[in-house]
């Protein structure tokens, strides 16, 4: 369990709504600080920017999905070890348990609720090294 | 060469039928009977011609009444036999009826020797002993099928004679009486090799007769057997055209191979498929039905077959077609051995699968998309609704929030259908994989409850758990939450408000038994039957009270059955319905 409590999100989202449902949640239900980026491509500069505690990748984006970013980030020293959360509402069970296999801290399935997903994220959270 | 030839002359005279051959003999001796009757006639009227009017006159005309009256006899006798019916059966009888007859026509020769000699001149003894000497010589060939009966008949005429000739007291009559018995002897001897001769001629007719009988016999057996044998060519020929036609006319592929992969026949289908003419295909390897790259697959298989000799199912191959456009064709592969082992062939029966296949590609994008393209707008709606609902945005005003409440419920109904849709899709098409591990029953019970609270608040039920239990199933507990979610939300709303669901876990034999017991209204009699199907719900007013998609009771019972389990229910006592399900324990 990190020694300090979960704080800083970082959520790449193509989807406004859910940008916005989420960036609610996280900051009226869970007081914590996000940082939405649009764009998967501009994901890895904004992060290293806001330098979050987790980041919440989307499966399903143009351009570059979320495996896809997943993998970049692992090349990059700045966000390899960051860790990351996929919140997917497409992949079965099969795929979910491979992302998590290659290193994601957990995934979250959409739909969530949002009263429910700053505790589903520290759980997750607290299971980390 | 001799001897076997011997034994099977005498082998075929055995096979003759002894009644039939003694028939035979009494016909020809009633054959030759005429002869006997003229010649006694005749000789008889002679006599008495050349007897009558010197002496005894009276004698010699009671005499011609004998003869008279035995020519007449014999004559009865023989029409009798020539109109009697079965001669075979009755043979024994007419030989009896003719020696009689035979020993008396003797013996009225006899007789007239006995009589009349003393008394006559010289000359007409010497006409007399001419006489008995003919009519004795007669005799034979008359009389030749049976010597017995000669010998009778000859006794009859020489014995007195004999007896008159050695009594009469002249030294030449006692010589000539000495004569008679030689004589006598020889023609018996005579008759009774003639009798061999007949009986041996007649038993040969039989025998070669009865074998013509066994040859016919043997001929029309063989006839028969030679029609049975072109019905029996008619038949395969037939299945074969028929054969033929099935693979002619047949909507699936049909080739026949060598055991090393040429091509020997394609039916229509296979032309029309592949775009290859029959004569193109036949005579070359069967891989060029095959697409190069899987040469080296298709090889090792072909070699296990030909190797195994078991048919082989299933097999996917993919084709290019003569214009150069890929085929999945689904093939049926046997070899046919013949009886001694061998290989002979080897039939492929293939269907083209390339629409089935993409059919299957286009149901699973469909699949995903509704499950995404549903889930994603959903994913907005029903969190937008639970923020409004769950207050951290700050007060709403009552009314509002009712409705956002009425928004969130059916947002959530929805979801829950497409969830349900997409789970008996996944199950039914083979494609839900469980992740099972060991669970401990009563944590997941507990859990299930915790989860379900909210939706039993709902209904104003409490849930109860009554007793646990040591034990730990293996299977997915996911899955396992569903289920249970499925069983307690079904029983919370059918409860009376204010009353409890109660929970038990026990054992049965080698099974853990979950138990949800409710005091709702009980199963309908005509729904309990399909309560486990489809959509199925006891009526479509319930959907809308209560809620629900009818599918979850079908998904239960599919995964519990995925888990090697089973699932029922039963009537409470007291009222209310126990929904269970049992599964594989393990001991923790």
């Amino acid at each position: 369990m990190p020694a300090r409590p979960l704080n800083r999100v970082c959520y790449v989202e193509d989807d406004e709504d859910i940008q916005r449902i989420v960036r609610m949640s996280l900051e009226r239900v869970g007081k914590m600080t996000v940082e939405v980026v649009g764009d998967p491509t501009a994901a890895i500069d904004a992060m290293t920017k806001f330098k979050p505690d987790l980041v919440m990748l989307d499966w399903m984006m143009p351009v570059l999905d979320g495996p896809a970013l997943f993998r970049q980030m692992k090349t990059r020293p700045e966000t390899s070890a960051l860790p990351v959360v996929f919140i997917t509402a497409k992949a079965g069970q099969r795929d979910l348990d491979e992302l998590v296999s290659l290193g994601a801290a957990g995934t979250i399935s959409k739909p969530f609720s949002p009263k429910d997903l700053p505790e589903q994220l520290r759980a997750i959270w607290a299971k980390l090294p | 060469m001799n001897a076997p030839l011997a034994d099977s002359a005498t082998e075929v005279r055995n096979r003759a039928d002894p009644r039939q051959v003694l028939a035979d003999r009494v016909a020809q001796l009633y054959r030759q009977m005429p002869i006997a009757i003229v010649a006694t006639f005749v000789a008889g009227g002679i006599a008495t011609y050349e007897l009558t009017g010197r002496f005894l006159t009276d004698l010699v005309k009671i005499w011609w009444a004998i003869v008279v009256v035995f020519t007449v006899a014999a004559s009865a006798l023989l029409l009798a036999y020539r109109r009697s019916g079965d001669k075979v059966g009755t043979a024994h009888q007419w030989l009896r009826w003719l020696a009689i007859t035979a020993l008396g026509n003797g013996a009225s020769w006899g007789l007239a020797g006995g009589v009349f000699f003393r008394s006559l001149t010289d000359e007409q003894q010497v006409f007399l002993a001419f006489l008995f000497a003919g009519m004795a010589s007669v005799g034979v060939p008359v009389y030749a099928a049976s010597w017995p009966i000669f010998a009778l008949y000859a006794a009859g005429i020489l014995a007195p004679f004999f007896y008159i000739l050695a009594t009469y007291g002249n030294r030449l009559f006692i010589e000539i009486a000495l004569l008679v018995p030689l004589f006598y002897a020889i023609n018996v001897a005579i008759a009774y090799r003639l009798t061999q001769v007949f009986d041996s001629g007649y038993r040969l007719r039989h025998a070669y007769g009865r074998l013509t009988e066994d040859y016919s016999v043997l001929n029309q057996r063989l006839q028969g057997q030679l029609v049975e044998l072109g019905e029996a060519r008619r038949q395969v020929e037939a299945s074969g055209r028929k054969l033929t036609l099935f693979a002619e006319r047949s909507p699936i592929v049909v080739l026949e191979l060598t055991a090393d992969g040429t091509v020997t026949q394609v039916n229509h289908a296979a032309e029309i498929l592949f775009g290859y003419a029959a004569d193109e295909l036949a005579g070359a390897s069967v891989k060029r039905l095959v697409r190069p790259e899987y040469h080296a697959d298709f090889d090792r298989q072909w070699a296990e077959m030909v190797a195994t000799r078991q048919p082989a199912t299933g097999l996917k191959i993919r084709t290019p077609r003569r214009d150069g456009i890929d085929l999945v064709c689904e093939w049926t592969v046997t070899p046919l051995v013949n009886a001694e082992g061998s290989l002979i062939a080897v039939i492929a029966q293939g269907r083209d699968i390339t629409a089935q296949l993409e059919a299957d590609r286009m149901k699973k994008e469909f699949t995903s998309t509704l499950s995404h393209e549903l889930r994603t707008p959903l994913t907005s709606i029903i969190g937008s609704l639970q923020l409004v609902n769950s207050g951290v945005l700050g007060d709403v005003d009552k009314e509002v929030l009712d409705l956002t409440q009425v928004a969130e419920r059916n947002g959530q109904r929805l979801l829950d259908l497409i969830n349900d849709i997409l789970d008996i899709e996944k199950i039914e098409s083979g494609k839900l994989t469980l992740s099972p591990e060991s669970i401990h029953i009563d944590e997941l019970v507990r859990e299930s409850m915790v989860l379900n609270k909210g939706f039993g608040d709902r209904f104003k039920v409490r849930f109860e758990f009554a007793g646990g239990s040591g034990w730990a199933v293996n299977a997915d507990r996911k899955r396992m939450l569903q289920v249970m979610t499925n069983l307690l939300s079904n029983a919370a709303k059918f409860s009376p408000e204010g009353g409890a669901v109660e929970v038990t876990i026990g054992e049965t034999g080698p099974n853990l038994k979950v138990a949800v017991h409710d005091r709702g209204p009980g199963i309908p009699e005509n729904f309990r039957h399909r309560i486990f199907g489809r959509f199925t719900q006891a009526d479509s007013a319930t959907t809308r009270q209560k809620g629900g998609t009818g599918l979850g009771l079908a998904i239960c019972k599919r995964l519990i059955e995925m888990m090697d389990g089973r699932i029922g229910f039963d009537d409470r006592a007291g009222g209310g319905t126990t929904f269970w399900f049992e599964l594989p324990r393990q001991k923790v």
